[in-house]
């Protein structure tokens, strides 16, 4: 009796968390047991896979074409110098640049690829990579 | 030791305070008395006069172990500077105002609020209300700058008057502009003016998105028109303050219009003949819709734990819109 009500204790606390319905009490307690231990995070699969997810993204990359003439727009924006090191991992702000150049550097892409980017997306790129994908991703849409 | 930054005037004199204060190596800050309702406390600092290495480890020491994660990352000793000066100042700033008895800038804590902007994290003992300081901060290549208020939000933001625009002023205005502040510049035949109006125009509205501090996604540019009226430029005396009106400054927002736009104030200043800085900052809310206040102003330009020097009321700040008290 006593571990009936164990589990259904811990089935009430585990679906209030993760907000299950109540189909779950049609599984069998010893698969509830193991579901219901403290939630650290790590039985979580959701929550692994959208760690990774960015990663995932990141790794759809861009043609190198579309990269390097994103850096070249960056260099001519922001007048770096020609040793300076300008790829992918780039972030604007790290190379100096403020938020009027980010919006003079998203126009240059503008005209450059003839694509048309949300001010909000603007906005959101940090990288020069984020800009090379988000380049393609518009294109890809024409 | 020092004497506190008190707003020393007599009457009939300009409310400035032209001290210089000179710490000396056992360099301690400069206490100020927090701003007054409807007041803007603006800090500046010209990297260009901050040479002294063992001066900048000093200000390294102060920054938390991420801001000085943040500050190595940049590449390049001069973004690194510019990187180490911004956290510099923020710290020795707010502690200058001496909240809850935090004195040392090392001790404070920050944190961004849900939609990214910075804010102290005031750690407060058991009884004690949260002070309500605010601050924004802005930096060009050439300067920073740290806007103070008290109880009032604020968004600053400070661009080279000589800045170059890569792309044609108008195409950029056309793209990123609401069409009223399109329309204003495509008005104005000389390209030179033309260039400085936009640089004023971008300026006031990056001040308003960040006092708003809801990100760029609340308020993007198009959504919104900064309106200068250009009346007589004046300026009088008023009582024992210097009262200039250079012009109205009014947003409104495009979307609607009812939208509380009424209730943000605006100064724009040209400073030290380099730089155009705009403020933004929310009108206190005993005042009544309508009315018009000035935005009350004092500016120091500061090497911190070297030298302070009060600078409204100088050439070195010019008012050239909004209402704004020195």
């Amino acid at each position: 009796m006593a571990s009936i009500a164990g589990a259904s204790i811990s089935m009430t606390s585990f679906s209030s968390s993760l907000k299950l319905t109540t189909q779950t009490s049609s599984i069998g307690i010893s698969s509830l047991r193991s579901v219901s231990l403290p939630i650290s995070g790590r039985s979580f699969p959701s929550l692994r896979l959208k760690k990774d997810a960015s990663r995932f993204r990141v790794s759809c990359a861009a043609k190198p074409e579309t990269l390097d003439k994103v850096c070249e727009i960056v260099r001519n924006q922001l007048a770096l110098a020609p040793d300076a090191v300008v790829n992918g991992e780039s972030k604007f702000v790290a190379l100096g640049a403020d938020s009027l150049d980010t919006v003079e550097i998203v126009m240059g892409l503008e005209e450059e690829f003839g694509i048309s980017v949300e001010e909000e997306t603007a906005q959101s790129i940090v990288s020069v990579q984020d800009a090379a994908d988000l380049i393609e991703k518009l294109l890809e849409k024409k | 030791m020092f004497p506190s930054l008190l707003r020393a005037y007599s009457p009939m004199k300009m409310r400035c305070c032209f001290q210089r204060s000179i710490c000396s190596a056992s360099s301690s800050l400069v206490p100020v008395q927090l701003p007054s309702p409807m007041e803007t406390h603006f800090w500046y600092v010209l990297p260009d006069q901050v040479k002294s290495v063992s001066l900048l480890n000093q200000y390294m020491g102060l920054l938390s172990p991420i801001e000085k994660e943040n500050v190595l990352s940049m590449p390049g000793h001069q973004l690194q500077k510019r990187a180490l000066l911004a956290r510099a100042l923020v710290r020795t700033t707010i502690a200058r105002y001496q909240i809850n008895g935090h004195v040392d800038p090392r001790s404070l804590k920050f944190k961004k609020n849900i939609h990214g902007k910075p804010e102290v994290v005031w750690q407060s003992e058991d009884g004690w209300c949260q002070p309500h300081l605010h601050f924004n901060i802005s930096h060009s290549s050439s300067m920073i700058a740290c806007g103070v208020t008290s109880n009032s939000r604020i968004g600053i933001d400070v661009e080279e008057k000589q800045r170059k625009i890569k792309n044609n002023v108008l195409a950029f205005a056309r793209r990123y502009f609401s069409l009223h502040e399109m329309e204003y510049l495509s008005s104005i035949s000389d390209s030179e003016v033309q260039h400085q109006e936009f640089i004023k125009l971008w300026t006031l509205k990056e001040a308003y998105v960040k006092a708003l501090g809801k990100g760029f996604s609340a308020a993007p540019f198009k959504t919104f028109t900064v309106q200068v009226k250009t009346d007589s430029k004046r300026s009088f005396v008023l009582a024992e303050d210097l009262v200039f009106e250079a012009s109205e400054i009014m947003v409104e927002s495009l979307n609607d219009p009812k939208s509380l736009t009424s209730s943000w104030q605006f100064a724009l200043l040209e400073l030290a003949g380099s730089h155009y800085a705009a403020i933004c900052m929310e009108k206190d809310k005993s005042i009544k819709v309508g009315m018009k206040v000035p935005v009350r102003l004092t500016a120091w330009k500061t090497i911190p734990f070297v030298e302070d020097e009060c600078v409204s009321g100088t050439d070195a700040v010019m008012p050239i819109g909004g209402l704004i008290k020195l």
